[in-house]
């Protein structure tokens, strides 16, 4: 049976505080993330990302403290992203345990950390996110810093730059679709999914389950990943940590890979 | 009924001849039986309590307030919902009954995956919605910090105290009259006063706090004599203990929540939180020489529920896992942010007493001075009998 990875995602701001925004705007605080990794992990999830959504905004580099703390409750893969400015500061983040790194205003700013990092770490260990809006007229552009800095590329052409500058993966972020409960967004996760020969990952809009085959199967990604749906019980509920056990995964989402 | 004191002095190794209390509660007594003063009391409070078709009648009767204050509204009364035995079983009834509770849970940072999962499936197998509170961790963390430093016994009154804070403060929010609560007598009657303190002192909270914290408490929920005050009187807010008014056996609600919700058991009373278990396990034997299980136990035994052998042998275990114990120490280190050596160094620092940081006795003598007062005026005035 193919299996496929499901992967949290977590926000944290400036403070170390974790928080849920919707499309990358309004922020809501959702409590400790040491403790959310804590449940994450015996929840035994497959892979979890991290992203300090200040850091580049705030143009500082990554709060290796507050990261070293939350990573410490996870044995499990892990990946970081935010204020990743050198190859240093990724050295330093894999020495606290990361397993991957993720790029994105840096990467765009210089496509050579990512060469120079895969060098280094090889490729599986850089990600890059695109986060990616549509714009005014025509199309879609991917818009770095926190959504705020428009880079004029479109998610294809980028994914496309970063494979060959050598990312080992690519994360296809939808921000209008962040928070909102309304599945992904299949188009473009089909279109970068066809064009890159790495591994592409669809983010932003998950609202159950039930979304994930059809990225998966019809979008060509090999790997989902969702926030709102694992911190929130509904749309409009409590915050409560969650994570589909194995055998909703296997009915629901890997035999229906093999059919 | 007097009680004749025991001509030997109260020690750990005398066990009360009834129940499981011995020597290590300061306050026990003991009568020419060695039965302790605990059996006794509860003897007279539990004579007191009413029968069967009286609880029934009493049930009614709130049950019809509650819905009569829902109608028209998304909601009926609220319900705190930690995911163990007693607040889930409430939260069942409450489905059993027709009501519309608003579900809320309690974030304060100390959640674990056992206690999480039980709220998913208790939402989602009896529909209802769910509401989080969540604290603000910084703020939450300091406090309890505080807390520590001061060496006082009930390193639990942050919590408690913010919980009942927010549920008053969100049926105000959404203007309801009933909260339904899972304390009860037949679980929790029993608690040696030296072994906690009062969870609504918030001159206590507050002096505490202003001698050992580190950051300004904007973001918490008080509830002191104030707050309590303006909810209960001006907003007619209640706390309603439905446990109570139910026949509540524990044992038989456990299996209950296990055959229809999916309910996962996480062991000790109260260990759905780490901090509670590290707190009851860990922090209460070993900094204060108190083991809560002996209450626990021993109100068991007086409802019933269990007996004194049950308990004796319950006891000869460990408070938990040792191995866990040490993981939990690390973690609740680490999270309150304190070093190896200062926590420590708090863990054998001094047992203080609550009231060295002050009470809010005077507060509650001046409110309810001023309560009997306005009751005289008004029946001066009649209008009031």
């Amino acid at each position: 049976m193919r299996r496929i990875r499901v992967i949290p995602v977590l926000t944290i701001d400036r403070d170390a505080r974790l928080v849920k925004t919707v499309g990358f705007g309004k922020r809501t605080y959702i409590g400790d993330p040491i403790n959310a990794v804590r449940i994450f992990n015996t929840k035994m999830v497959d892979e979890i990302l991290l992203l300090d959504i200040d850091a580049s905004t705030d143009g500082r580099g990554p709060n290796f403290d507050a990261i070293g703390d939350i990573v410490e409750e996870a044995f499990l893969p892990m990946g970081y992203g935010g204020g990743i400015r050198s190859v240093d500061d990724a050295a330093r983040l894999f020495a606290l345990g990361l397993e991957k790194v993720v790029l994105s205003t840096e990467a765009f700013a210089d496509p050579g950390l990512v060469t120079a990092i895969a060098d280094r770490f090889g490729s599986q260990a850089v990600a890059v996110s695109l986060p990616y809006g549509r714009k005014l007229i025509g199309g879609e552009q991917v818009l770095t810093r926190s959504g705020k800095q428009r880079t004029g590329q479109a998610p294809v052409a980028a994914a496309q730059a970063m494979a060959a500058a050598g990312a080992g993966e690519i994360i296809v972020y939808s921000i209008d679709r962040d928070g909102k409960w309304t599945g992904f967004d299949l188009p473009t996760v089909s279109a970068v999914a066809a064009a890159v020969a790495i591994p592409v990952v669809a983010c932003g809009g998950a609202a159950g389950l039930d979304d994930f085959l059809p990225a998966i199967r019809d979008g060509g990604a090999s790997a989902v990943a969702a926030s709102s749906l694992f911190v929130y019980r509904a749309p409009k509920q409590g915050v409560l940590i969650s994570y589909p056990d194995e055998a909703d995964l296997r009915d629901r989402l890997f035999a229906k890979l093999d059919a | 009924m007097t009680l004749a004191t025991s001509p030997l002095p109260a020690t750990s190794a005398q066990v009360c001849t009834r129940t499981v209390m011995d020597g290590s509660d300061p306050d026990i007594r003991f009568d020419a039986d060695g039965v302790c003063n605990y059996w006794h009391e509860y003897q007279a409070f539990a004579a007191t309590l009413p029968d069967a078709a009286a609880k029934q009648a009493r049930l009614d009767t709130l049950l019809a307030a509650v819905r009569a204050d829902g109608k028209g509204k998304p909601y009926d009364c609220v319900i705190g919902l930690s995911g163990g035995v007693d607040s889930s079983y409430v939260t069942w009834l409450a489905k059993q009954w027709d009501l519309r509770p608003l579900i809320v849970h309690f974030d304060n940072g100390w959640n674990n995956e056992l206690a999480v999962r039980n709220i998913e499936n208790i939402c989602k197998k009896l529909d209802f919605e769910l509401h989080t509170f969540v604290m603000d961790w910084d703020e939450f963390r300091d406090l309890q910090r505080a807390y520590f430093k001061a060496s006082v016994v009930d390193i639990e009154v942050p919590t408690d105290h913010m919980i009942s804070g927010a549920l008053y403060r969100l049926a105000a929010k959404y203007n309801l009259k009933y909260i339904l609560s899972g304390l009860n007598h037949a679980t929790e009657w029993l608690m040696p006063p030296s072994w906690n303190y009062a969870k609504f002192d918030l001159v206590n909270l507050k002096s505490i706090h202003r001698t050992f914290g580190e950051k300004p408490l904007r973001k918490l929920p008080a509830l002191g004599v104030w707050q309590r005050a303006w909810y209960q009187l001006v907003r007619g807010i209640h706390s309603e203990a439905v446990l109570d008014l139910v026949d509540f056996d524990k044992a038989k609600a456990k299996e209950l929540l296990i055959r229809e919700l999916d309910w996962v058991d996480y062991g000790g009373k109260h260990y759905e939180s780490l901090f509670t278990r590290f707190y009851q396990g860990y922090i209460l034997p070993r900094k204060f020489g108190v083991d809560k299980r002996k209450a626990h136990l021993s109100n068991l035994i007086l409802s019933g529920q269990a007996t004194r052998d049950e308990a004796l042998r319950e006891l000869q275990q460990p408070t938990y896992d040792a191995a866990m114990q040490e993981r939990d120490k690390a973690y609740v280190r680490k999270k309150l942010g304190f070093s190896e050596a200062e926590f420590e160094e708090l863990l054998v620092r001094p047992n203080q007493r609550h009231e060295i940081y002050g009470t809010d006795q005077k507060q509650r003598e001046f409110y309810f001075r001023v309560i009997g007062t306005a009751g005289k005026i008004l029946r001066t005035v009649g209008l009031k009998r």
